[in-house]
């Protein structure tokens, strides 16, 4: 017979880049109320079904991976959520926009509608708290914003500001609105500006990552 | 789902007090002790009012300054005058009228002076070893505060009284101990003539430890009488209007007796606040991934194994606001792994 261990995994947290700026504000809006979980860095291609050891030692070569550190760019981190999901599921969410890339003229819109395929038994559904969607490059747009999701929350994150340099912009919506931008001045010599847009569906995880091509036409 | 609300007892907000050396690279004890070069211009600049003292040669990387010996004086001696037309305002005076209302506040006025007690009730000089605030955190660690001085009548070893103080007296500068001959916060049982307790002499106690405000006040008048009366000699110059307004006499004084000995033992004291937040899985959550290694394009698991045995690892747990904004993230030091069968306890801490 031997003891059983009573100690907790014990981990030290990091800010955020997010953390630190809403911490300086002073104003209630740093308070952690949920957590998520994820498994960046893991490649389950590595995952041996067939390890000649048994189902023990199928996961043999992600237990043994040394984790890096945790960076402070929160847009780069927690990026691919643990789910919780019914027992059985043969197929997880992803999210759909109808798209393989985003391509648009100066001056023109789009407006994105995601929607998320193999959530709650449906096969393809509108997630009931929206989709939280990330301009790589906010300059490359002079209108982005979410609609369709009325929270305070919501309405706080669509309505910021940010001024200036190659930042990123983050909103919540059921349905994500671009403008091209048409400022000449960001093409340089270049004909097209390139950008991600990322789409996480708030309630199901699910992650979409699209290219963004801005087409200049004066 | 991919976020779990926390619960208010996941919560757990920690005070804890840490000590260690307050000196640089946490060394215990003090042996080496430098100064920089006095600046030579012909007004009076700081090195007329303080001595910072460094762990090694001012110009040496790394250096840092650890302590700062200043000089106050009631009448103003030992120091050059602001103003010639002005008797009596000098450097020295400044330094003990500062001392004084730091220490006191409210409660003294006028000429009263430091009272260390004995026949000193209204000392007219101070020596102050003023602890530089990167030393020293929050607060001077009572009880571990032991200095070696060295004067012309012998060798003296000081510490706190705090380990025979039944009960904490305050100022309006917080927690006051008495400094006395002896080591490790408690006197020693050596008697002096005409000494009024254990530690301390006719002219009273060696001075004041400061805890809340990180500066030791020593009382010249015991240190200066004879060693049979458990002084070392040791006096500051009371020249009236010196001719030198770079430089004091008393604070050179000072550092040569503490250099002379090579003994300083201090530790720091702070308090740092932890938040800790108790995440708790349970066996029915977190089975499943958004990784893209995880599944195929159309979302179906890449091993048909996984449908009815998932398996994940965690490597990651954000701390979010109802925003869903990422406020906080740590890593596991390897991926734990989650299934149906596994539950988990990740005790996460942030520090403020």
């Amino acid at each position: 017979m031997a003891y059983l261990s009573n100690t907790s995994v014990v981990i030290d947290a990091i800010l955020t880049k997010k953390g630190r700026e809403l911490l300086s504000k002073n104003d209630g809006s740093f308070q952690i109320t949920q957590f998520s979980l994820s498994d960046d860095e893991v490649d389950y291609t590595l995952y041996n079904p067939f390890h000649p050891s048994g189902s023990a030692f199928y996961g043999e070569a992600i237990e043994n991976m040394p984790v890096m550190q945790a960076f402070p760019m929160d847009n780069e981190i927690m990026k691919y959520k643990l789910v919780t999901l019914p027992r059985g599921t043969a197929k997880l969410p992803v999210l759909d926009i109808g798209l393989a890339i985003v391509t648009l003229k100066q001056g023109s819109s789009i407006s994105i509608t995601p929607q998320t395929l193999n959530y709650q038994g449906a096969t393809s559904t509108f997630e009931q708290s929206g989709y939280v969607a990330t301009l790589g490059d906010v300059r490359t747009a002079s209108t982005f914003n979410g609609v369709g999701i009325n929270t305070a929350e919501a309405t706080a994150m669509n309505t910021t500001t940010t001024i200036g340099t190659n930042v990123s912009k983050t909103v919540i919506g059921t349905s994500i609105n671009i403008t091209a931008t048409t400022v000449n001045t960001l093409f340089g010599t270049n004909t097209i500006l390139y950008t991600l847009l990322t789409i996480t569906g708030r309630d199901s995880g699910a992650r979409l990552t699209v290219p963004v091509q801005i087409t200049k036409t004066s | 789902m991919s976020f779990t609300t926390l619960d208010p007892t996941d919560f757990v907000v920690s005070s804890d007090s840490i000590t260690a050396p307050a000196w640089s690279s946490n060394q215990p004890t003090l042996t080496t002790f430098y100064t920089a070069s006095a600046t030579s211009t012909g007004a009076i600049t700081s090195d007329a009012f303080y001595l910072n003292v460094y762990q090694t040669s001012s110009a040496a990387a790394g250096a840092a300054i650890q302590f700062s010996i200043a000089y106050g004086n009631a009448t103003g001696l030992g120091a050059p005058y602001y103003n010639i037309g002005v008797a009596g305002v000098t450097p020295s005076l400044t330094t003990y009228k500062q001392y004084k209302t730091m220490v006191y506040g409210p409660a003294v006025t006028g000429n009263q002076g430091f009272n260390f007690g004995g026949a000193n009730t209204s000392s007219s000089d101070i020596w102050v070893i003023n602890v530089d605030r990167n030393r020293y955190k929050e607060s001077l660690f009572p009880g571990t505060f032991n200095i070696r001085l060295t004067g012309p009548s012998g060798e003296l070893r000081l510490t706190d009284n705090s380990n025979d103080s039944n009960v904490i007296s305050y100022l309006d500068c917080g927690r006051v101990f008495n400094i006395v001959s002896g080591s490790n916060g408690n006197a020693s049982n050596l008697s002096v003539t005409n000494q009024i307790s254990a530690g301390q002499t006719a002219s009273g106690s060696y001075g004041f430890f400061l805890p809340d405000i990180g500066a030791i006040i020593l009382n010249p008048r015991a240190l200066a009488l004879s060693s049979v009366y458990g002084g070392i000699g040791l006096t500051p110059s009371t020249t009236t209007n010196p001719t030198t307004p770079n430089s004091s006499v008393s604070n050179t004084t000072l550092y040569q007796a503490i250099s002379s000995s090579a003994f300083f033992q201090l530790n720091s004291q702070e308090t740092v606040s932890s938040n800790y937040v108790f995440v708790r899985i349970k066996n029915a959550q977190y089975n499943y991934t958004a990784n893209p290694t995880f599944i195929s394009g159309s979302g179906n698991l890449v091993y048909s194994t996984l449908i009815n045995s998932p398996q994940t690892y965690i490597t990651t747990v954000g701390m979010y606001n109802t925003s869903n904004e990422l406020l906080a993230v740590g890593k596991l030091s390897r991926p734990l792994v989650k299934d149906f069968t596994k539950e988990a306890l990740i005790r996460v801490k942030l520090d403020f």
